[in-house]
């Protein structure tokens, strides 16, 4: 493995652990696994696109806007498919088959109305490689890489800092306490998935950046899902761990003769059993046990 | 009357496939976005030994059956254990590595171009024998000591385990028969069209069968059934385009979610034979 692949392999995992962080906050306060998620990253690739060739912006701006709609479209997804269900102490089974109803419902709508066209985004740089000492790199992976970083530690401070990051952090270890501390849990679980979007708009303009779009881009959400699974389920910096290491492994992956961009969700799909089986609690190491 | 026959064909299929879903999901509680790929195993074992081993089709049938009863002890053997998240994620990644295998090993498979020159061996009347074996199959399977204690896994795991039921071997059952029950279902579709490639089992697929299952009440085997055939057939009767029909699917399920949440039929069983119904609990789950 060379420091090159290393470097790749870090700014492919940041892309991760945004889309794996915006996974765990929904899974700390309400924990169910959010596949709406991926409806957000599909809808928020696209939107970007929108923005950026309709409008010309450049990258601040059509990620700026792009991020609003994804909190936006995330708000609404909260209104739709869990309102109802949380005020009726419905099973997680069911937020749960909600979210990935809503998840093929944001990737159909998308399908109709841009057929399967494959598209792409316009080029935002005019140089496309960086070189210092040797080591290449994208001028868009390392943008990618520096506001990845930029936006984790913005999410840190609101999360330790600020009251709502009290709120978000009390609404995760004890809903019904929080709510008897005359906390408006309504209005904490809207803001949580405010932020989430926001995360999933960011995440969706990389993913569209780094792919081509096509409407199922949203299922990247299982590098997500695996990279919260690495790093224990819920647990905002073992996802960001665990998103990394993903991205290195499959840098890695991709470069060993035979096996390939072919053949590493295979390998990966081999890594992810053999993880559950050796530490099914993560790397973090906190297992989240079903109460009684 | 051609395409009467083929609606006919897909439901009964579908109802196969949604019965393997109704074992897993509606009895023991568990989510596999991955059905479809032991469907794609059923098939593509079945279709890959007549075509490229001329193997006769009886034999390559049960091989495939059992081929996807394997990739069910394969993944579910790790992973029944685990929280439900868990599961789903595995047979979502399994999904992935079966599609991303079939389109590699191009030289048997076909690779993304698929499978052709599978002979048509499924017929009408097998088909419907299938179905109706299957939904036999799988209605004894719930009344018996088996499916009673499925269910209490799904109400209330620690409960059920406290009360002596062996939680993770039931699960494993369970999870085995219904991955040997999509890979059948695999093994007549791929016989039926006399094609298959891999982008017919992706994990939309997996999620629809869900839905039916949920629509019809998540207990209720009966409401699998006719949901199966209201949300299979409807459909390819109005010429929908499938975008619209997922639309509506989903737009169903949100609705049946928020307001009714136990289903058509919640746990009840619609028949003739009057047969002793497990009590209702009162809640869907």
């Amino acid at each position: 493995m060379s420091l090159q692949q290393l470097l790749n392999g870090v700014s492919l995992g940041s892309v991760y652990s945004i889309i794996a962080v915006g996974f765990a906050l929904v899974f700390n306060i309400l924990k169910f696994s959010n596949f709406s998620h991926g409806g957000v990253l599909t809808v928020t690739a696209y939107t970007g696109f929108l923005i950026a060739t309709r409008f010309s912006l450049g990258l601040p701006l059509t990620l700026f806007f792009t991020s609003l709609a994804g909190g936006v479209l995330a708000v609404l997804i909260e209104r739709v498919a869990f309102r109802r269900l949380r005020r009726n102490k419905s099973p997680v089974i069911f937020f749960f088959v909600s979210s990935i109803t809503m998840g093929i419902l944001l990737e159909n709508l998308i399908t109709i109305a841009f057929s399967s066209n494959f598209y792409s985004y316009p080029k935002f740089f005019q140089r496309t490689i960086l070189e210092w000492k040797g080591f290449h790199m994208a001028v868009t992976d390392f943008w990618m890489l520096v506001i990845s970083l930029v936006v984790l530690g913005l999410l840190m401070g609101i999360l330790y800092r600020t009251k709502l990051g009290v709120a978000i952090r009390a609404l995760s270890m004890d809903p019904t306490t929080t709510l008897l501390m005359g906390a408006n849990v309504d209005r904490i679980v809207v803001a949580t998935f405010f932020v989430v979007g926001i995360l999933g708009g960011i995440a969706g303009v990389f993913l569209g950046i780094n792919y081509t779009l096509y409407p199922q881009l949203g299922q990247l959400i299982v590098k997500g899902f695996i990279a919260s699974v690495i790093g224990g389920l819920g647990n905002l910096s073992g996802a960001v761990v665990g998103a990394l290491l993903l991205g290195i492994l499959e840098v890695i992956l991709t470069g060993i003769e035979g096996i390939g961009s072919g053949l590493a969700p295979v390998v990966i799909f081999f890594i992810t059993l053999i993880f559950l089986i050796l530490r099914p609690q993560g790397i973090a190491g906190k297992i989240i046990q079903e109460k009684v | 009357m051609g395409i009467s026959v083929s609606v006919l064909v897909f439901t009964c299929i579908s109802i196969i496939g949604v019965s393997g879903v109704f074992l897993i999901t509606g009895l023991a509680g568990m989510f596999s976005l991955g059905q479809a790929s032991f469907m794609a195993v059923g098939a593509y074992t079945s279709g890959v030994l007549v075509v490229r081993f001329g193997v006769p089709f009886p034999v390559a049938a049960v091989t495939g059956t059992l081929a996807g009863v394997l990739a069910g002890l394969l993944v579910g053997l790790p992973t029944v254990r685990l929280r439900r998240d868990y599961i789903a994620l595995v047979t979502f990644g399994f999904g992935e590595a079966i599609i991303a295998i079939l389109n590699n090993l191009s030289h048997i498979t076909g690779g993304a171009m698929g499978l052709v020159g599978i002979p048509p061996m499924t017929t009408l009347p097998l088909v419907l024998l299938s179905a109706v074996f299957s939904l036999f199959f799988v209605w004894n399977f719930k009344f018996s000591k088996y499916g009673r204690q499925c269910i209490a896994i799904r109400t209330d795991e620690l409960a059920a385990r406290s009360m002596g039921i062996h939680g993770d071997g039931l699960k494993l059952l369970v999870f085995i028969l219904s991955a040997g029950l999509s890979a059948y279902a695999g093994v007549l579709y791929g016989f039926y069209t006399t094609y298959v490639d891999p982008g017919l089992f992706n994990w939309t697929r997996s999620a629809e069968w869900i839905i039916m299952v949920f629509f019809g009440g998540l207990g209720s085997l009966t409401g699998a059934v006719v949901s199966a055939i209201l949300l299979g057939t409807l459909p390819e009767i109005l010429r929908f385009a499938s975008e619209w029909r997922i639309l509506l699917y989903c737009a169903i399920v949100l609705v049946i979610i928020n307001f009714r949440p136990k289903g058509l039929l919640g746990e009840r069983e619609l028949g003739i034979i009057k047969k002793k119904t497990t009590p209702d609990t009162g809640r869907a789950v």
